[in-house]
């Protein structure tokens, strides 16, 4: 099984065994936008509980009411979360969120994807 | 240049001056660059988010004289988004004088996003006699800081006879001089009934708060252990632990907990497929009905009328 969508923030791939979220280049992450995120996220899965691989690199700003909603309401049916960084900005983001918020979901940052599939339990199949 | 490394250090030590001051309503404007400064900057943002909203929520640190005060920006406009009248908050929000502002047009003191926000919507709010609606807007300081903040704006005939005008209006928390010096009378109080419990916590106490605080989030869907059970688990005193939390989070342990069971509710009735019972069973709930009307009561909505 293989699915793709997209919406103005993020573009998704599903296998069987792993959702990749690419977040697209977008000055703000706001509430609107953490809510369609989750929203398109959960439709794709149908129910499903996965692995996540989060590709936030090309993220600059996402603010509280966002950060909350996706620490929140944003990690029903996540296994596990890897996030794909590039520091020094995304590093920052992720370990402030990381800090700030209670995970629900084992959660780690990766600068590649390589160790990022493998702290996932997924063995990578395509190359991109 | 303001892309020079020195030029955004100044802005960042502006910041960090207003965070100082307890104004935690500024943000620097991020930009696209990688750099170590960059993310810096993305730090300071979202740090000052943090603490600006814990220092909002009055409750979250031994709160019973923090002082805060509502700083409003506000503004009156001409029909053509000339700026008539401010507030002398206003003035020191912007960090400009009065004769600065006046008479000015309103789109110079903003980001290029929010005057393309303000040109497009305004067009359409300016053709209709009376209007309000809220718009996100961001303003730029005399000091280069960004002032976001989602903006009330009616648009009314003055009654002069002088045509159109727009009132644009927000309101700030800041730290700023306390409303009054006297003890203050309704800050949080623990209970409503005639004895005030007061704990006073340490920070272990709160940490271990905390840790119940996010133990409760991330298992919503099981039984909450008696709270003496609980305090004994984590090495504290029923006492402590029910007075503390309600102290910190400004609701009671039990109330909290139906709330984060509601609102995942709520997120799976919207976005999932699964039946109304499979919720209910995944959220802890035990009985349907407890259940609805609990859910209509916070979201004024039955959970069936919320999945049609």
């Amino acid at each position: 099984m293989k699915k793709s969508h997209e919406n103005n923030y993020a573009i998704y791939l599903l296998t069987d065994d792993l959702l990749h979220i690419i977040y697209k280049k977008v000055p703000c992450i706001n509430l609107k936008a953490a809510q369609l995120i989750v929203k398109d996220r959960m439709e794709l899965q149908e129910g499903k509980p996965m692995p996540v691989l989060c590709d936030i690199r090309e993220v600059r700003n996402i603010d509280k009411a966002a950060r909350d909603y996706l620490a929140l309401d944003g990690s029903l049916w996540v296994e596990k979360l890897a996030f794909l960084i590039d520091p020094p900005v995304t590093d920052m983001i992720s370990s402030i969120y990381l800090d700030t918020h209670a995970q629900k979901v084992p959660t780690q940052s990766f600068t590649n994807k390589p160790e990022a599939m493998d702290y996932l339990g997924v063995k990578e199949k395509d190359n991109n | 240049m303001p892309n020079s490394d020195d030029f955004r250090v100044k802005r960042i030590q502006k910041m960090l001056l207003e965070m100082a001051k307890g104004n935690f309503f500024y943000t620097i404007e991020p930009s696209d660059k990688n750099d170590n400064i960059a993310s810096l900057v993305v730090m300071l943002n979202m740090v000052n988010e943090e603490i600006g909203a814990a220092f909002i929520h009055q409750g979250f640190a031994n709160a019973h004289n923090t002082p805060q005060c509502v700083v409003q920006l506000s503004f009156i406009l001409d029909g053509n988004g000339q700026i008539e009248l401010l507030t002398n908050g206003t003035c020191s929000l912007m960090s400009y004088l009065p004769k600065d502002l006046i008479g000015k047009h309103i789109t110079a003191f903003m980001t290029e996003k929010s005057v393309e926000r303000w040109t497009k919507k305004m067009t359409k709010y300016l053709k209709r006699e009376r209007s309000e609606t809220v718009l996100f807007l961001e303003f730029v300081t005399n000091d280069g800081l960004l002032l976001a903040k989602d903006c009330q704006i009616s648009v009314y005939q003055a009654l002069d006879g002088s045509g159109q005008k727009i009132h644009l209006n927000s309101v700030f928390f800041s730290k700023g001089e306390p409303f009054e010096t006297s003890l203050p009378k309704k800050k949080l109080k623990v209970t409503k009934g005639i004895k005030e419990h007061k704990v006073t916590l340490t920070p272990d106490d709160i940490q271990i708060i905390r840790d119940v605080h996010d133990m409760i989030t991330n298992n919503l869907d099981k039984d909450l252990p008696t709270l003496k059970d609980l305090a004994r688990q984590k090495g504290t005193n029923e006492y402590k632990l029910k007075y503390g939390f309600k102290q910190i989070y400004g609701t009671t342990i039990f109330r909290f907990l139906i709330r984060e069971r509601l609102r995942m509710a709520k997120t799976l009735i919207q976005h999932s497929t699964l039946t109304i019972k499979q919720i209910i069973q995944m959220t802890g709930f035990k009985s349907k009905t407890h259940f609805s009307r609990a859910f209509k009561e916070k979201y004024g909505m039955s959970p069936s009328d919320l999945r049609a």
